[in-house]
């Protein structure tokens, strides 16, 4: 495969090459092989890992039209490599950033001395959506609110950029080992001679971490994971990871509540759950305690988290530590736990509910990406350049009506990474979201779901949204 | 394990052999399509039919003996039978909802379970009736219930023997059971209707069975429907006999063991035992013979019900543990 026709452009970091076009170094004998292989091998290797993926059954679900539709995840072949040295420093930022964010979870949910201290102003935190009063001076093991943290980071020419913090329920950590096996499979050599470090993991990691939370001293917790089902979009995530933890994989049907603690409903009688490793949002958790329409969740459970008898991962209420509004505050909130500075950079954020962003936000919407605090998988949102008039004037009216409900975001010129499309190379633009556990300590497999934004020119990686994955290399030093 | 992982595996091993089944009858059908007289062919359209306790699209079986129709229509009723969306027990419906469990219980299955299962859906997906009837459905038909049986060996030899295991057995014997006990039925009931017994038909039996060499092994190659349905029903030796299905189904239960509250679960384990005495007995004339199989019919579907209410839906009240 040759690079004649790559389109470099340097306005976006490229993930693989110079801006003189030369490659990196830490991607030379990547380039090299793919120099030598022939395009039609690298089409070849690309239909392979779709087969695979197809055959094993890893998809994720898409809602559009009357029917849900059970979608390839797709994957492309060409590995994004980020060297030790990138790597490291984004470890230390990450787990710098997660100790920040539970700490700021266990004091917004105890004496809040960080609203009193007027770092972060009260209204933000109380008026949040995501902020479950039921929360209140509940006590969580070893402080962790939040065990399973899905970062979103963006590079570009200035270096890595937190973009959104996952603290309820990240998903793609599945996609991170798939793409990883796949892509490995069919470029041996390759992956020997670069001495890659291994994701796969992951699994032992996640459930040394659910067992430290465990609320009772066994040395066999009961691990469940709570799905909200065979239609949820990350189904097969839920599967693979029960399985890679140990656990059963669970809905809210088969679990029930009695005398204080909960159980699930076994072919030999009921048995005692410790650990919830959920994958439902808080709203469906427990229909007695937030919304009484949930079938997804059981009834109860809040009743018995709070007495201590059951661990809920990642805890309820975590939301309001990734609001968007609220991640504009997390530099500040790294300050003023740890009296440390941030070691990974926030973007810019414009939070509509004050009267000069917004205004700010509505004069400039060509060139802000406009979201909505509780959105998420890239739904509703606005990409102000690549929006229609239309489109422009909708989001505007709906900014003037609920200001509070949106942030904007200058447009990033996220980095891009040579992609195989139509049997070339050509740049997309590319995301990276690391996963960051946390349960006594800080765990962090070296390596992140790399998302793709196939379209040309895209930068709207969602899978749902026509995005697609990318293994991530990290080398060793 | 637990309870709604234990019924997906179950119903997987249900919705399989019913696949497999129906794979087998309608490879059997399409074979009397080519050259077999106009009331062969009839005959085998009422049978499927019957012996899936269905009615064909027309609403009716009575249509099927009165004229050439059904020649012409047996496209419809094949499609109704492989394809058709709407109708719960065509094969690609059973293949769907097998692997719907399948999905769901994914972990308590081998990973090349999985795998064969996902294949074969994926094969089927996007297939229609006029594909498959433009060379030779036989074959399309064949094939299918070969990737079954494929599934079958896989399983076993890739299988850990705990209680998943045990659910997709108890699944599939079950519904072996009742699938037999119908076509049986169906096809007594259709002789009763004729003044006249035709040995194609009982041999054609014999073939849905794979009995057939083990019939002129046993008996002779004068086909005698008394001996048919001796050989299918209490036959030790041969694989698809309803005792060996009832006898597989009793140490199931037995390795599984009573459940949450042992006294249903003994009363399930003493049906299963009663069954495998009534087939165990067999008869002597057609009449007696109808009589044990609608016991044996009725018993099943009791049995299923009985199964449900001691490991999957138990009443929580009984329960030591409150």
């Amino acid at each position: 495969m040759d690079f004649d026709a790559y389109d470099l452009d340097s306005a976006f970091y490229d993930e693989m090459f110079l801006p003189d076009g030369t490659p990196r170094a830490h991607c030379r004998s990547l380039h090299e092989s793919l120099l030598r292989l022939p395009v039609e091998e690298l089409v070849r290797m690309q239909e392979r890992v779709t087969h695979s993926f197809s055959s094993e059954g890893i998809t994720f679900t898409v809602y559009g039209g009357e029917e849900a539709d059970e979608r390839i995840m797709p994957v492309d072949c060409l590995p994004r490599i980020l060297p030790g040295a990138d790597w490291r420093q984004l470890e230390s930022g990450l787990a710098q950033r997660l100790k920040a964010l539970n700490r700021f979870l266990a004091d917004v949910y105890g004496s809040a001395r960080i609203v009193e201290d007027g770092v972060v102003p009260v209204d933000l935190v109380r008026g949040c959506p995501q902020y479950r009063v039921e929360m209140r001076g509940v006590p969580v093991p070893h402080g962790t609110y939040v065990a399973v943290c899905g970062t979103d980071l963006v590079r570009t020419n200035e270096g890595f950029h937190v973009l959104e913090d996952n603290l309820r329920v990240p998903s793609g950590v599945s996609y991170m080992v798939a793409n990883r096996k796949a892509v490995k499979a069919n470029l041996r050599r390759l992956y020997r001679s670069c001495r890659v470090r291994e994701v796969e993991h992951y699994g032992r990691m996640l459930r040394e971490t659910l067992r430290e939370l465990a609320p009772r001293a066994e040395n066999d917790p009961c691990v469940v994971l709570l799905t909200p089902g065979v239609y949820n979009a990350a189904f097969y995530e839920h599967i693979y990871l029960a399985h890679e933890i140990g656990a059963t994989l669970v809905e809210g049907r088969d679990l029930l509540v009695d005398g204080g603690y909960v159980y699930m409903r076994t072919t030999s009688g009921l048995q005692r759950v410790d650990v919830i490793y959920r994958r439902v949002d808080d709203d469906f958790l427990d229909p007695l305690v937030f919304r009484p329409d949930s079938l997804l969740g059981l009834p109860g459970l809040m009743g018995v988290y709070r007495a201590g008898n059951v661990t809920l991962v990642n805890a309820p209420g975590t939301g309001v530590a990734d609001d968007k509004s609220v991640y504009a505050y997390v530099p500040d909130m790294i300050r003023y736990y740890l009296a440390e500075e941030p070691l990974l950079r926030n973007v810019k954020t414009y939070i509509c509910r004050r009267p000069e962003d917004l205004e700010f936000t509505l004069d400039n919407l060509r060139d802000l990406v406009v979201k909505r605090v509780g959105g998420s998988g890239g739904y509703g949102m606005l990409v102000g350049p690549e929006s229609t008039p239309d489109e422009r004037e909708a989001c505007a009216s709906e900014l003037r009506e609920n200001p509070a409900d949106f942030i904007s975001q200058p447009v990033l010129d996220l980095s891009r990474a040579p992609c195989l499309i139509r049997s070339r190379a050509a740049a997309r633009h590319v995301d990276l979201r690391p996963f960051v556990l946390h349960g006594r300590q800080t765990r962090i497999v070296p390596g992140a779901f790399c998302r793709v934004a196939l379209r040309e020119g895209s930068l709207v990686v969602n899978s749902s949204q026509g995005g697609g994955g990318k293994d991530v290399w990290v080398l060793e030093d | 394990m637990l309870s709604r992982s234990a019924q997906g595996l179950y119903w997987m091993g249900r919705y399989l052999e019913r696949a497999a089944h129906l794979s087998r009858l309608m490879q059997l059908q399409v074979e009397t399509l080519v050259d077999r007289p106009l009331r062969e062919i009839h005959f085998g359209w009422n049978r499927v039919y019957s012996s899936m306790n269905q009615l064909p699209p027309a609403g009716t079986l009575e249509a099927f003996g009165s004229d050439d129709y059904t020649l012409a229509d047996s496209y419809t009723l094949a499609d109704h039978l492989t394809f058709e969306p709407t109708n719960p027990d065509s094969i690609w419906n059973c293949f769907a909802y097998a692997r719907e469990n399948a999905r769901q219980v994914r972990n308590y299955i081998s990973a090349e379970m999985w795998l064969s299962l996902n294949m074969t859906f994926l094969r089927l997906q996007g297939l229609t009736i006029q594909e498959i009837w433009k060379t030779a459905p036989e074959s399309f038909y064949a094939g299918t219930a070969k990737d079954i049986a494929t599934f079958t060996g896989v399983a076993e030899a890739t299988m850990y023997r705990d209680e998943g295991w045990h659910f997709i057995q108890l699944g599939r014997y079950i519904e072996r059971v009742q699938l037999s006990a119908s076509i049986l039925l169906a096809q007594i009931a259709a002789q009763d209707r004729q003044d006249e017994s035709f040995d194609a038909d009982w041999a054609n039996l014999l073939h849905v069975f794979r009995a057939f060499d083990a019939y002129v092994h046993s008996y002779s190659v004068v086909v005698q429907p008394g001996q048919v349905l001796d050989l299918i029903v209490t036959d030790e030796l041969l694989p698809g006999s309803m005792r060996r299905s009832l006898d597989a189904v009793s140490s199931v239960l037995d390795a599984i063991g009573s459940g949450p509250s042992p006294g249903a679960g003994r009363d399930a384990a003493a049906l299963s035992a009663s069954l495998c005495a009534v087939v165990l007995d067999g008869s002597n004339d057609v009449t007696s013979w109808r009589a044990t199989l609608d016991q044996v019919n009725g018993d099943s579907r009791k049995l299923h019900q009985q199964i449900m209410d001691v490991y999957i839906a138990y009443p929580l009240e009984s329960l030591a543990i409150r």
